[in-house]
């Protein structure tokens, strides 16, 4: 099946080709061509429900990872026995919050959502932050996946976690 | 559970496709079950209206009321029958049309961003605009465009306080048509808003707002659909050249803050509309 993109909200112009395009290219840099990928773009006031309902953090943010596989080993790739187990998950992109960080900053929409999506994509492989362990290696893979796709676009983009809190 | 039954008879005769001989209008209709995003709603308040009729499109026949055509009627000199049925009917539309009224949010149709043009022909509205020398419009009918809701209702099985009602919105499955300048075709999208997943309490629906059904080439102006044009299905569509299209769209002004606007005007021109047949009902039962 591919990426399913939904939009499902109206706060913010979204090209739908372009984020298809970028989230495919870090699809291929990971190497997880093979298997399906939601991506859902709300506006703050549904990632807020949904952080407040599964993170219990009733406050908006940028992404919010749903693991198919939720005990992978960070870096390992699922080994799925059937077709409909080709599946990652689903990443909630809060495309207005991070439009409202975009204008604060003066930075590109489409950019920093790559740089969310490839945050999002990690959490589905297993990566996590809660220790400075965890923190570092995913880091790490950020900037891996990063320097990639900057490589292939020439394009500039700097990994998330750079600027992450420890509680995202 | 006869009043399940019956309002569910009547949902299939409102949700008969809408006239062959309808302009390019809407060459499907499958109403959503629910709509997301902030469109103008009102409550359901036609329960009654509908158990005392079998749907709008299936034309007013008293046939309850027939059989007192052989007992005394009041004859007023008219040419009509009047019975005490008719009466009984008359009073009912008055008390009806008044809560009609009461619910109206306003007498005039909320305004579409983007300077949208607005023309009506009974129940199909088309909207346009220009950009750049190229013509967009927008068409869609407001018959049937509000899907049936009463699966919930229907297994409460007791009245709930008014507030609590579901909500009537019309979301009519739209043509879009854009013409550019010395072509001889005009590209057109066949719209809808698409049925969300039942969600209960957590409210995760996962459709778009509004999704691309068809799209193909037209002679440009041409009131007929031309069934000979090649037709892209979207169901099993390459999803890249999906989200061309949906962008080629949204740089014509038909994006998700339209749809929803859309959805608002819609509602807005069925109640209306509703209004007015009541009205003509009204009269047409009442003594000339």
């Amino acid at each position: 099946m591919g990426v399913v993109l939904r939009n499902l909200q109206k706060v913010v112009p979204l090209r739908r080709a372009r984020l298809r395009k970028d989230i495919d290219t870090l699809r291929h840099i990971l190497g997880v061509q093979k298997f399906d990928l939601g991506i859902i773009c709300v506006d703050n006031r549904k990632i807020q429900q949904i952080n407040n309902t599964y993170r219990k953090k009733n406050i908006p943010t940028d992404v919010l990872s749903f693991p198919f596989y939720e005990d992978l080993r960070p870096g390992k790739l699922p080994c799925p026995l059937h077709r409909d187990e080709l599946n990652l998950g689903d990443i909630f992109l809060g495309v207005e919050f991070v439009m409202k960080q975009c204008q604060e900053q003066n930075l590109d929409l489409h950019g920093a959502l790559t740089v969310v999506t490839a945050h999002g994509i990690c959490h589905l492989l297993g990566y996590r932050h809660e220790t400075e362990e965890e923190w570092a290696e995913m880091l790490q893979r950020e900037n891996y996946i990063l320097s990639e796709y900057n490589r292939l676009t020439g394009r500039q983009l700097e990994p998330l976690m750079k600027k992450c809190s420890q509680d995202r | 559970m006869l009043k399940s039954v019956v309002r569910a008879v009547g949902a299939a005769v409102r949700l008969c496709p809408a006239s062959a001989s309808t302009a390019r209008a809407l060459p499907l209709s499958c109403p959503a079950l629910c709509a997301p995003g902030s469109a103008t709603t009102r409550p359901f308040t036609r329960s009654l209206w509908m158990l005392s009729n079998s749907g709008a499109s299936s034309g007013f026949r008293p046939k309850l009321f027939s059989s007192k055509v052989l007992s005394p009627a009041v004859s007023c000199g008219c040419g009509g029958l009047h019975t005490e049925g008719d009466k009984a009917f008359g009073d009912f539309l008055t008390d009806e049309i008044k809560e009609e009224r009461k619910i109206q949010k306003s007498k005039t149709l909320p305004k579409m961003s983007g300077g949208w043009e607005l023309e009506m022909n009974g129940t199909e509205a088309k909207l346009t605009r220009s950009v750049s020398g190229e013509k967009i419009s927008v068409t869609f009918n407001v018959n049937n465009s509000i899907p049936p809701n009463f699966e919930e209702e229907a297994e409460q099985g007791q009245q709930k306080p008014a507030e609590d009602e579901p909500e009537m919105i019309s979301t009519p499955n739209f043509v879009v048509e854009v013409t550019k300048q010395a072509a001889k075709h005009s590209l057109v999208f066949d719209c809808h808003f698409p049925e969300d997943e039942v969600s209960h309490g957590e409210g995760e629906e996962e459709s778009d707002i509004f999704a691309i059904r068809e799209v193909s080439f037209q002679p440009e102006g041409d009131a007929d659909w031309k069934e000979t044009s090649y037709t892209l299905n979207t169901d099993s569509l390459d999803w890249a050249l999906y989200d061309h299209l949906m962008d080629f769209l949204a740089d014509r002004g038909v994006d998700n803050t339209f749809a929803d606007e859309l959805m608002e005007l819609s509602t807005a021109i069925e109640h209306q509309e509703y209004i007015r047949f009541l009205e003509d009902l009204q009269g047409f039962v009442k003594c000339h």
